[in-house]
């Protein structure tokens, strides 16, 4: 919202300079963005009138203009505009004038020169050329009785400051230039003055009969014909001035005083060309299916929950929002009726939102605008009408059908104390009160004394004992109620030892050479049919972009896209991880703590591993990362007894990808990249990802650890050939189960295929550690207990020992 | 004629000098101290004396070979250190090469900030709250104070998902992290009344609203604070609020206002700006957090009476956080994964 400051402070005028004014009004909520001027400095810009205008000697484009500035005599300046004539008021940059930085950025400093030969003594000026606007067609016109010679910023009051207020959305009675001196006499006790008025003397009996059928929807109508009027008449230049430095074009005479009250007062209204309006006006509640064309070109089907205005059986205003393209005056209307009234706010909140637009007086009559003013409103706003157009106007018919209560509310001085956590006297809650126009009583005394506000009918934001908490927080201050560290009972806090944290998670995989990535949350719909295998992905019903569609089901193809962007910078190694919720619908889940039924969405923790399995350096050869590093790596946030075993998954190439176990769930999956997938991501070389279940890695057990052997560690290897099929993780459970139990640990040290085995064979190498608590093994039986595996190898595994 | 004792002590030790290796040095040694050697031919040839000269002639010949024996002892000391100086000089290595193996990952920045406010919380004894972030209106909205229709709605763009909440509303994204706190709140408010244990938690999160540019990702995380106890005010709330920025930047050189303003879910309602006192952004105000007394209506929905309980609520973005911690300037390089950026927070 624009509140031009001289038309804020000719109703109250607090001893405050600009910035001071800015300030105070953002301290007390209403937050000032900023404070926009008519335009950027410059100087020695006046105001000039061409005298003459004659053909420059060397060039058809430009002319040598004779310039009277009010000086002894007139200048001589070189002008290349379409525009200049003789008799126009233009503004004249004098030489040494400095002007707005042009593209270059630098000022532009006005000399004494010859133009194509011709001596110059300044520069006639556009619009853009002074950063007033955009306008760079020709010269700026300035007014035919434009005092020549005066300073042109003062002419044209470009130093004046317009305030850009970013008003919440509680703050309704806020929404006017009025509404805003209010609540500057509020904050600095300056003096108020009263609402402008105009007393209207009925000189038509005419009255146009309205029928208001919903009060749910209207609590108070009021209307006037008014015949006669010059739809043509010009604006005033001090209203055009006003409106346009709050922002609000000049469109015509009779819309721009509708606007003008408006933004001045806050008082929404509407003006309907009375010869198109036919058959007598109801107000209720639409038909579903009716349909209206907007002023603003929009053709609306309307429903019972919207409000409209209708003349007979046909629609021609949205209640509160915008008014129909058909009975819209025009420049041709001579005969209008004006409206206003009291819609309720419930009756046109987010009506206009559902339509996909949003309106100034939708915006005000959702958060509520004054019902007592209306009549006195609508006669401002007729008088304006016949100051301007002229006419003949009917009666002020008014009728009142049902209006909010204004329940007085009670504010305990005591709880005031509380919430605010300051002790504020009672006279100075009081105090301010009186400064807000609150009218209130008082009762009681000490801790129990109250106070007891009526709120007016423009505030809309006190109906609870903290609206009026807040109102004294606010006007006293903010910066007056200490920061205060709070007293509070000291009790410890810990996380369960046996559960990691998150960000130790994290650390740990940061420790494994990955860095954290973040990615959003939404992915292209094919990530997710095409390379996740999810046919049902939950979907925005409005993205922002069609790659943003839907809700990702797995965080690895964010990580891929991660891979893709980094190799195109150049990276020949990338290791990512990330952290996040991953969405699925799932009928199981029901409503709970920390759920919604029917959307599961568990923490992931997902990692991608691409190019060397080390950087490129001096001293280790060149591999590409493999399966085994990355379930190395994992090692890192897995729990010890987590196990591995072939899968099928769609991500995943068939053969090199498995899931992971954890206590029999399976808690994810770790595998190289399908190729099928690869081209997608721009990808030649396949990436190792996983995507696991952070919650599964959270749980840990607590150490048991026993005590340990001081006998000697007897170490025996075994190299077994098997199969090639055969599983390592298969060879050792077989070897443990017949194994004595003085055997400590049973581990593959070497797995190795080729010359001296037959095609389809491979020799694994077994390290066996035997140690006994008590005693010193014998020989006999370490040989005994090798001898047995051996033997337990070969019947179950088909093994034999490598020789 | 012969060598004084001295003279063969001398010549011994010029001898032993003179020789830069060990089997020289041996057999330079046996030329004095062996079988032949001239100091063992000296003390055979005592027997050859009278017996009270026998006496010091031996001492004085026993002094000299002790003496050589030193020299030999010194030498072979010295011979030692040079061979193992040298076999140490020539086995030296360029320890400015780069070490060998895989380097460390990072934490990403934004991730760095959410553990550093858990921390900065947590030593005053704040809890961390999680929750959905595809949500229910309910606790995204109506819990809070907005229900359906109210114009503060239109304050935040929010995503829906095509799928409806067991109240027959859309389910959506969260736009904020206060659904969380609802969602704690209700499962602690037990032990709030029946133990006195108060709610104290921060909820850090993810949160999506329909918004991109240069300063808005539609995807962003704000870190949710809140104390609900018997008489926590709003003088608390700029106390810790105030204290909290302080350890955070580490400084005490900042500038912290609380200014009015509204949201459904607290009143009074306070946005909350800051200022550093050097530094490049040193002199501007920057908006750093929302935040206000519970509003009465809320701590209902939390299954508390008003009436009994008070207390503040805040929330701050955590990217804002960390681009005035780190003075990064770009909201885009958080999500755009790249390890140019990422590298610099090893």
């Amino acid at each position: 919202m624009l509140i031009p400051e001289s038309w804020l402070r000719t109703y109250c005028n607090p001893p405050l300079d600009t910035d001071q004014l800015a300030h105070a009004l953002t301290m007390a909520g209403l937050e000032v963005e900023s404070v926009r001027r008519g335009a950027p400095p410059f100087t020695r810009v006046v105001v000039g009138e061409i005298v003459s205008r004659g053909k420059h000697p060397n060039a058809d484009r430009l002319s040598v203009c004779t310039v009277n500035v009010g000086e002894a005599a007139p200048l001589s300046i070189v002008c290349g505009a379409p525009n200049a004539r003789a008799g126009i008021r233009v503004p004249c940059a004098l030489v040494g004038a400095e002007l707005p930085p042009g593209e270059d950025g630098k000022p532009f400093v006005i000399k004494q020169a010859k133009m194509r030969g011709v001596e110059s003594a300044g520069m006639l000026c556009s619009a853009r050329e002074l950063g007033i606007s955009d306008e760079a067609s020709g010269l700026l016109e300035l007014a035919p009785d434009a005092p020549i010679g005066q300073d042109l910023r003062t002419h044209l009051a470009l130093d004046e400051a317009v305030f850009e207020i970013k008003l919440t959305p509680n703050r309704a009675d806020a929404l006017s230039v009025y509404g805003v001196a209010r609540e500057v006499a509020a904050i600095t006790g300056a003096a108020l003055a009263p609402e402008p008025r105009r007393a209207i003397s009925p000189t038509l009996t005419e009255v146009l009969p309205v029928r208001v059928e919903a009060p749910d929807l209207c609590g108070r109508f009021a209307g006037r014909v008014i015949r006669g009027v010059n739809a043509r008449a010009t604006t005033p230049a001090w209203m055009r001035e006003r409106l346009e430095r709050a922002g609000q074009r000049s469109i015509s005479a009779l819309v721009d005083i509708s606007n003008y009250v408006m933004l001045e007062l806050g008082r929404p209204s509407h003006v309907f060309d009375l010869d198109r309006v036919h058959g007598p006006v109801t107000v209720r509640w639409a038909r579903e299916g009716e349909r209206l064309e907007l002023l603003n070109g929009q053709t609306v089907t309307l429903d019972a929950s919207v409000g409209v205005i209708a003349a007979g059986d046909t629609v021609e205003s949205l209640a509160g929002i915008m008014g129909g393209e058909a009975t819209a005056v025009t420049l041709d209307t001579t005969n209008v009726y004006v409206e206003a009234a009291f819609w309720h706010p419930e009756a046109i909140q987010g009506r206009a939102r559902r339509f996909g637009f949003a309106t100034d007086a939708g915006h005000r009559f959702e958060r509520g605008v004054d019902w007592a003013t209306i009549p006195e409103h609508l006669d401002y706003l007729t008088g304006l009408i016949l100051e301007i157009c002229g006419g003949q106007a009917g009666p002020n018919d008014a009728q009142t059908l049902r209006l909010p209560e204004r329940a007085p509310v009670t504010m305990r001085v005591a709880r005031a104390r509380k919430v605010i956590g300051i002790d504020i006297a009672a006279d100075a809650m009081s105090a301010i009160f009186t400064r807000l126009g609150l009218a209130h009583t008082r009762a009681g005394s000490g801790e129990s004394e109250t106070i007891t506000v009526t709120p007016p009918t423009y505030r809309f934001d006190l109906s609870i004992e903290e609206d009026l908490i807040e109102e004294v927080a606010r006007i006293h201050g903010f910066d007056a109620i200490p920061s205060r560290p709070p007293l509070a009972r000291a009790a410890m806090r810990a996380r369960p030892e046996a559960e990691r944290s998150l960000h130790t998670l994290r650390a740990r995989l940061a420790g494994q050479d990955y860095f954290e990535v973040i990615n959003y949350a939404f992915v292209d719909a094919a990530w997710e049919t095409e390379v996740v295998g999810n046919a049902d992905p939950i979907r925005l019903l409005n993205p922002i972009a069609s790659q943003m569609a839907v809700m990702r089901s797995s965080l690895i193809p964010g990580l891929l896209a991660n891979i893709r962007h980094n190799a195109h910078h150049r990276a020949d190694r990338v290791r990512v991880f990330e952290l996040g919720k991953v969405f699925r619908r799932d009928a199981s889940v029901t409503d709970g703590p920390l759920t919604v039924a029917g959307v599961a969405q568990p923490l992931m923790i997902a990692g991608a591993a691409w190019g060397g399995a080390l950087p490129e350096q001096w001293g280790a050869p060149k591999r590409a990362v493999d399966f085994y590093d990355v379930k190395g790596d994992l090692g890192a946030v897995l729990p010890p007894d987590a196990r591995f075993a072939r899968v099928q998954h769609p991500l995943l190439h068939p053969g090199r990808a498995a899931c992971i176990r954890v206590a029999d769930a399976v808690v994810g999956v770790l595998g190289e990249l399908h190729p099928e997938h690869l081209a997608r991501f721009d990808l030649t070389q396949a990436p190792i990802v996983f995507e696991l279940d952070a919650a599964a890695l959270q749980r840990l057990s607590l150490p048991t650890p026993k005590p340990v052997s001081r006998q000697p560690v007897v170490r025996r290897d075994l190299a077994l050939v098997v199969e090639a099929s055969v599983e390592s993780e298969r060879i050792v459970k077989t070897l443990s189960s017949a194994a004595p139990a003085f055997v400590q640990s049973l581990d593959v040290f070497d797995v190795y295929r080729g010359s001296g085995l037959s095609e389809g064979e491979k020799s694994v190498a077994i390290r066996i550690l035997m140690q006994d608590f008590e005693r010193t093994l014998s020989d006999s039986e370490i040989d005994e207990a090798c001898q047995r595996l051996l033997s337990v190898a070969t019947t179950e595994l088909g093994a034999r020992l490598r020789t | 004629m012969t060598e004084s004792l001295q003279q063969i002590v001398d010549r011994a030790r010029a001898e032993f000098a003179a020789v830069s290796e060990g089997p020289a040095l041996e057999d330079a040694k046996a030329r004095y101290l062996g079988k032949g050697g001239a100091l063992t031919e000296l003390l055979k040839g005592l027997t050859a004396l009278p017996p009270e000269e026998k006496k010091s002639r031996g001492a004085e010949i026993n002094r000299a070979k002790e003496t050589v024996e030193e020299a030999l002892r010194a030498r072979r000391a010295e011979l030692a250190e040079a061979a193992l100086a040298a076999r140490l000089a020539a086995e030296a290595i360029d320890v400015t090469l780069p070490g060998r193996g895989r380097g460390t990952g990072g934490i990403h920045p934004v991730i760095r900030t959410w553990q550093r406010v858990e921390e900065i919380f947590g030593s005053i004894g704040f809890d961390v709250a999680d929750g959905p972030e595809i949500e229910a209106d309910w606790f995204n909205f109506t819990a809070l104070n907005n229900p359906p229709n109210h114009p503060a709605r239109s304050m935040q763009d929010t995503f829906y998902v095509d799928m409806k909440g067991t109240d027959g509303l859309p389910l959506l994204l969260r736009t904020h992290t206060s659904p969380m706190q609802v969602r704690y709140a209700r499962e602690h408010a037990r032990a709030l009344v029946e133990e006195g244990k108060p709610i104290k938690v921060i909820a850090p999160g993810r949160t999506y609203r329909v918004d991109s540019d240069a300063t808005h990702s539609p995807m962003f995380h704000q870190v949710e604070g809140l104390w609900i106890d018997e008489a926590i005010s709003f003088a608390d709330l700029k106390g810790v609020y105030t204290d909290f920025l302080r350890r955070f930047f580490e400084t005490d050189a900042l500038t912290v206002r609380f200014r009015p303003s509204y949201f459904p879910f607290t009143e009074p309602s306070a946005e909350i700006d800051m200022m550093f006192d050097s530094g490049p952004l040193k002199g501007r105000w920057l908006e750093i957090s929302g935040s206000g007394q519970v509003h009465p209506a809320v701590v209902r929905n939390f299954g508390l009476d008003p009436e009994r309980y008070i207390g503040f609520a805040f929330g701050s973005g955590l990217e804002r956080l960390t681009m005035l911690r780190y003075g990064i300037g770009d909201l885009r390089l958080f999500f755009e994964g790249d390890l140019r950026f990422l590298r610099q927070f090893a």
